[in-house]
């Protein structure tokens, strides 16, 4: 059984949240063994699960269970006669850090070091698989067990242990460093973290029409470890802005899909249903990390995201404003998919026609074949200038590269519009 | 003249021959092969022909490295996606090309994998190789070359030797050479007890080993650091594979 599944009561589950990544990162830190770390920080929630409930919360949970579960780990070294060295080496450190602190036990939870940069750091590597960032980051930081973790990417248990078993073996063997990357690195790889926690969100909110509720969770986990990133780097804006677009997003959560399960387009949702608190949270979120005077794309999409979650109706949209960040953030990324957003929106500014002569142009580099929302965006341009044959068959270029399901019903219904089948 | 033996072996072959099934086990130095391997590492050893080798950690540890318009781009995995993969490697000293074969053809990777023999180029000194220095880790830097790259940026190559004065200097290059044209590379399998030698390199891809050097590093960031600078980055690919590591128990 999974212990995040486990830990039913909420104040645990709670604790659970906040305190697994910082155990296990510590833990690490310590004795540099990744499996060691997750067995013992299970083994302390385990015994958290007996305990509590009949003795009690400790006034300090966290601090709690990092004993416990490092005095686990020294009880397992010590079984052990080949880590004596290491054990020598980690008790050397622990008298250290017992002196500098005057307690050995205030480490966790009471101000001491946050180990959890270096854990997101090192997951994130990117000599690491993606797909194996993700996975090591929502099992270590998160707290995500296997089994949750492939259900939510849609693979079998096996291949997701095989998949984190390679990675922390890459990690020891390959020697990749446990630490916060230099300040020459920092921004590059700081870049890298963000990208991991925007897939795993993207993952999450693509799923939001699926059955799974793992899936769906993931987009939660994305949320919450930005929060983390943005509270252990506040110099970084762009944490700050990712953390705003995944807010923004979330906002338009119980609009985006009717009753059946099909998407529904920005311009159709009912705006009431938009989370106003969630919009406000992400507009503070957007004005700090602005302040901080160093745009970068993840700022440029919250703002975009803040000029629609500020719009009453589709049609007061300020799409001049939005076609305006459109290009700087094509400026920035060169991206072909921003180019074809710029492009929509510069049709609902200047008209279908001027967006029809970017969609085309952009359709002519090739970048973008085999990308579904190109022959889409075509046809949609197409059926607003009533030119109804050519929408049509741009709606089926569409449907023939569309792979889930909600999209392929919604192309077909607007195929029907413009085409209608014959009685 | 030196020469550079690249052991190639399908891993998941590899593990399954040497019985336990894992791929940490895998290549010719673990499972039923181990003993004739070692007779084949005294013989070249003793006779003065063995001048260096190691055996390396699996491609699931191995990390690509290149620069792209300025920009370091780091991937996971080897340089290319081959069925049979650099598993181990020896430098020999050998009268001819020759010799280098007949010794090949006697290693028992060549009987379940293949083995590229490449001559150094240039003569470079040989030169004895004692362990990486404490908290230092060893890895094999493989240089390759990118032909779709080399059209993108026609123009010289920038010189390689300021980098190995550079990297020399620090400590963390300990040896290297470029090594001949792929053309002029024998590859040598062993199957029903014969010998098949084949003109050119183990695996008939785009990218193909240019060079190599042996580096010692603090951890994988500088081997990446390392590996981003040197000239071929720019031009080629670089994979940084650790050494298989030395078992002190």
């Amino acid at each position: 059984m999974a212990l995040s599944e486990g830990l039913s009561g909420p104040a645990l589950a709670g604790v659970f949240r906040d305190e697994w990544g910082r155990i296990v990162a510590g833990l690490i830190h310590q004795f540099g063994d990744w499996d060691l770390a997750e067995d013992c920080a299970q083994e302390a929630f385990t015994l958290a699960l007996q305990r509590w409930p009949v003795e009690g919360t400790p006034a300090r949970p966290g601090a709690w269970l990092f004993t416990v579960a490092r005095n686990r780990a020294i009880d397992r070294l010590r079984r052990s006669a080949k880590y004596q060295e290491k054990l020598k080496a980690v008790a050397a450190t622990t008298m250290t850090e017992t002196a500098e602190d005057g307690a050995g036990e205030e480490v966790v939870g009471s101000g001491g070091p946050d180990e959890r940069l270096r854990l997101i750091f090192t997951c994130c590597h990117p000599a690491l698989a993606m797909e194996s960032r993700v996975a090591l980051t929502l099992r270590t930081l998160a707290g995500l067990s296997t089994a949750e973790i492939a259900r939510a990417f849609l693979v079998p248990e096996a291949t997701m242990a095989k998949r984190l078993v390679r990675a922390k073996h890459k990690i020891q063997s390959a020697g990749i460093p446990y630490r916060v990357p230099p300040a020459g690195a920092l921004g590059q790889r700081a870049a890298g973290v963000l990208a991991v926690l925007y897939l795993l969100f993207n993952e999450g909110y693509s799923a939001s029409a699926g059955p799974d509720l793992v899936r769906r969770d993931l987009c939660d986990q994305a949320v919450r470890l930005t929060t983390v990133l943005v509270g252990l780097m506040p110099e970084l804006p762009e944490a700050k802005g990712l953390l705003a677009l995944m807010v923004f997003h979330g906002s338009r959560q119980a609009a985006r899909v009717d009753g059946e399960g099909d998407l529904v387009r920005l311009e159709d949702q009912d705006r009431s249903l938009w989370d106003r608190a969630a919009v406000e949270e992400a507009d503070r979120y957007l004005a700090e990390a602005l302040q901080q005077g160093e745009v970068g794309p993840y700022q440029l999409q919250a703002a975009i995201a803040s000029c629609h979650a500020s719009a009453p109706t589709a049609e007061a949209t300020d799409w001049q404003s939005i076609a305006w960040l459109y290009q700087q953030l094509a400026d920035l990324t060169g991206s072909p998919v921003v180019e074809l957003n710029r492009a929509v929106a510069v049709a609902m500014t200047d008209g279908p026609e001027e967006g029809l002569a970017l969609v085309d142009g952009l359709t002519r580099t090739g970048a973008l074949d085999g990308y579904y929302l190109l022959p889409a965006a075509r046809a949609d341009l197409l059926r607003r200038l009533r030119r109804s044959c050519e929408a049509a068959a741009a709606y089926r270029e569409a449907l023939a590269l569309v792979r889930t399901e909600p999209e392929r019903r919604f192309l077909a219904a607007r195929l029907a519009e413009v085409d209608p089948p014959a009685r | 003249m030196q020469y550079l033996l690249v052991h190639a072996v399908d891993e998941e072959l590899a593990a399954a021959m040497s019985g336990d099934g894992t791929a940490q086990a895998s290549g010719p130095s673990g499972g039923a092969a181990a003993p004739a391997l070692a007779a084949w590492l005294d013989e070249t050893v003793s006779r003065g022909v063995n001048l260096h080798g190691s055996r390396l950690c699996p491609i699931s540890d191995a990390t690509t490295v290149k620069v792209r318009r300025g920009e370091l781009v780091v991937t996971d995995g080897p340089f290319a996606e081959t069925k049979e993969q650099v598993a181990d490697y020896d430098l020999l000293e050998c009268s001819d090309l020759e010799e280098a074969v007949e010794w090949a053809s006697r290693h028992p990777t060549a009987q379940i994998g293949a083995i590229e023999v490449r001559p150094l180029y240039g003569d470079e000194p040989p030169q004895g190789l004692p362990e990486p220095a404490p908290g230092r880790r060893r890895y094999l830097m493989l240089v390759c070359t990118d032909p779709d790259v080399e059209r993108d940026e026609p123009g010289p190559i920038t010189p390689v030797e300021p980098w190995v004065e550079e990297m020399g200097g620090r400590g963390v290059r300990r040896f290297g050479s470029r090594l001949d044209e792929p053309v002029r590379a024998r590859t040598v399998r062993v199957r029903d007890g014969e010998a098949l030698v084949t003109d050119g390199p183990f695996a008939e891809t785009k990218e193909q080993i240019a060079g190599f050097d042996i580096l010692d590093c603090a951890d994988l960031d500088e081997a990446i650091e390392v590996a981003g600078k040197h000239p071929m980055a720019r031009h080629g690919l670089l994979e940084v594979r650790p050494f298989w590591p030395f078992q002190k128990d």
